[in-house]
């Protein structure tokens, strides 16, 4: 009986294993990753999540940390920069990139990194910062990387001709209105704050500096990850185009949601005026414009030791076709 | 063997660090084996630009400890020897010593600027606490008996201050140095960290985020082996100044 009673229970437990789908340790930050924490908060956007998988959001402050954890076997996935992506490549990281987030990109409504300074300061043009500081918010982020590229381009040597010092967003308005800066980068909702302060004038923004959009956050997963639990990716990956969809047709709604669920601490009119990244309905990667980014990090600032191959970092086939 | 005990320690670590970068446990990237430190370790030493950064962190640590001893020292010796000013001044000092200074490092921006002067000024109020706290209980603690017999002997208050108060006390303030110093150099790196375009914390946060670690940890045994060359010039000058009560004497 005692025999019986013991096969039934181990059979039983199998059985339950093999019908829990796979929990998806995600790693995500704290800024334009909407469609990723709307999948946490609107479940009922995605019909995949519990059967498919399931999804369990980590927040990090900083990539240098994200990164740390998921090398430390602690995360599946997540999300970074294509930067940072192309870093982590570079020192042979097991990493893929499956799906966009938010692009770098000029146009009518969208939202791209600007640099600016004092209204009423003797800085009128990017030459001006020369014997200067430039404020971005990390070191070897995206936001050194276009302070970097605007200085190059007004044939100023960085670090050299102009310091690139880190500072966090929140202080940044108000380091340039003194002076203790003479420029800083701004993002969405800190943009839009400053702007309403007064007293400080665009000198360049990020698309400008580069001259093309790109890439600036994406999804990705460990190659192990994917081998093994193809389904569930791709289950994650339908929803996630499906979440994107339902964002950028109900943006309102969807923000009021992220801010109710405490997601967003930016007061909700504010937040709401804000413009939007560009952001791909169907998760595609640019990978030309990482392609470039890579060359730009290779030959003008020197980030990396050797070239790295873009196209082997990067598989949409997860996608929805 | 006594001298030996340390790098046995030493070897130790070092043994085991080896044994789990080369186990396959974790990731490379995460611990990179002694070797690939190493070389990054004689990298730092043949590019002049990672010695200059050196002496960037060492030249702010230095005036930020400096100043703390000039005005710790001065601060310490008056709380020690007068009741007045130790009541005025102990619950300033025992009320905020448990306050992290590094979360007031953005406010010293602004005040202080974003270059080396913020970094000096918090390094300043880091290293003051101890030093002040230190000193001041040895001069506290100074016996009754030699300021007694000093008075008896003719000496002013001045004289019985210098003669007395200051080599009794003296023990104390280099204690009180000793935890500084140290703190000196850890306020340093962090600021630099935090917000520095130069300096040996700028080179670790560098390394960090292009997933150098190897790089990273070649910088944390430069730092790590100036705190300790640090330590031991301030014990062998504490040695030659008070040098009737030696350190390895209270082992006997």
């Amino acid at each position: 009986m005692r025999v019986f009673v013991s096969f039934f229970l181990v059979l039983f437990s199998i059985t339950a294993a093999a019908q829990t789908p796979p929990t998806i340790r995600f790693g995500r930050g704290f800024a334009a990753e909407e469609q990723m924490w709307l999948m946490s908060v609107r479940k009922d956007l995605t019909p995949n999540q519990g059967k498919a998988y399931n999804l369990n959001q980590i927040l990090f402050q900083a990539n240098p940390e994200r990164f740390q954890a998921y090398l430390a076997g602690e995360l599946d996935g997540g999300t970074a920069p294509g930067l940072a992506v192309i870093f982590a490549h570079a020192q042979g990281v097991d990493m893929k990139i499956v799906a966009s987030i938010c692009l770098e990109a000029a146009g009518q409504g969208i939202f791209t990194t600007q640099y600016m300074v004092k209204d009423d300061g003797p800085i009128k043009s990017v030459k001006d910062l020369k014997g200067g500081t430039i404020a971005v918010v990390g070191i070897k982020t995206a936001t050194d990387l276009w302070a970097r590229a605007g200085l190059i381009n007004a044939g100023l040597v960085p670090d050299k001709d102009t310091k690139v010092v880190p500072m966090g967003f929140p202080v940044i308005g108000d380091a340039v209105r003194t002076g203790k800066v003479s420029a800083g980068v701004f993002v969405e909702p800190f943009y839009s704050a400053e702007m309403a302060k007064g007293g400080l004038r665009k000198l360049f923004t990020a698309t400008e500096v580069l001259g093309y959009d790109h890439e600036l956050l994406d999804i990705f997963f460990s190659e192990k990850f994917l081998k093994a639990n193809p389904g569930a990716v791709r289950a994650f990956l339908a929803d996630y185009v499906a979440v994107t969809k339902y964002y950028l047709a109900n943006m309102e709604q969807a923000k009021t949601d992220l801010h109710k669920a405490g997601f967003v601490r930016t007061p909700l009119p504010v937040y709401l005026k804000t413009s939007d990244w560009k952001r791909d309905p169907n998760g595609r990667v640019d990978v030309g414009s990482l392609e470039k980014l890579s060359k730009f990090m290779l030959e003008k600032l020197n980030w990396l030791e050797k070239p790295v191959n873009v196209r082997e970092m990067v598989d949409l086939s997860y996608l929805p076709r | 063997m006594k001298r030996l005990a340390p790098l046995l320690l030493v070897a130790a670590i070092l043994l085991a660090w080896e044994a789990i970068a080369r186990s396959g446990l974790w990731n490379p990237l995460i611990f990179p084996s002694l070797e690939k430190i190493s070389r990054e370790l004689v990298l730092f030493f043949t590019r002049p630009e990672s010695l200059l950064e050196a002496w960037i962190s060492l030249q702010r640590a230095f005036a930020g400890f400096a100043l703390a001893t000039l005005v710790g020292v001065t601060i310490g010796m008056l709380m020690g020897r007068s009741a007045w000013i130790a009541a005025l001044l102990d619950p300033l000092f025992s009320g905020t010593y448990a306050v992290p200074k590094l979360a007031l490092f953005p406010i010293f921006i602004f005040v202080f600027g974003i270059g080396s002067l913020s970094k000096v000024a918090l390094v300043f109020l880091e290293c003051l606490y101890p030093i002040v706290i230190v000193t001041s209980q040895g001069a506290r603690g100074v016996s009754r008996v030699l300021l007694w017999s000093a008075a008896n002997m003719g000496a002013s208050r001045a004289a019985a201050l210098r003669r007395v108060v200051v080599p009794a006390a003296a023990p104390f303030i280099f204690a009180g140095l000793r935890i500084a110093l140290p703190i000196a150099l850890i306020v340093v790196i962090i600021t630099e960290m935090v917000s520095s375009a130069d300096g040996l914390g700028y080179l670790v946060i560098y390394s960090l985020s292009s997933l150098r670690t190897d790089r990273m940890l070649a910088v944390v045994v430069v730092i790590a082996a100036l705190g300790w060359l640090l330590d031991r010039a301030l014990v062998a000058l504490r040695d030659r100044l008070v040098y009737w009560e030696k350190l390895e004497t209270y082992y006997l």
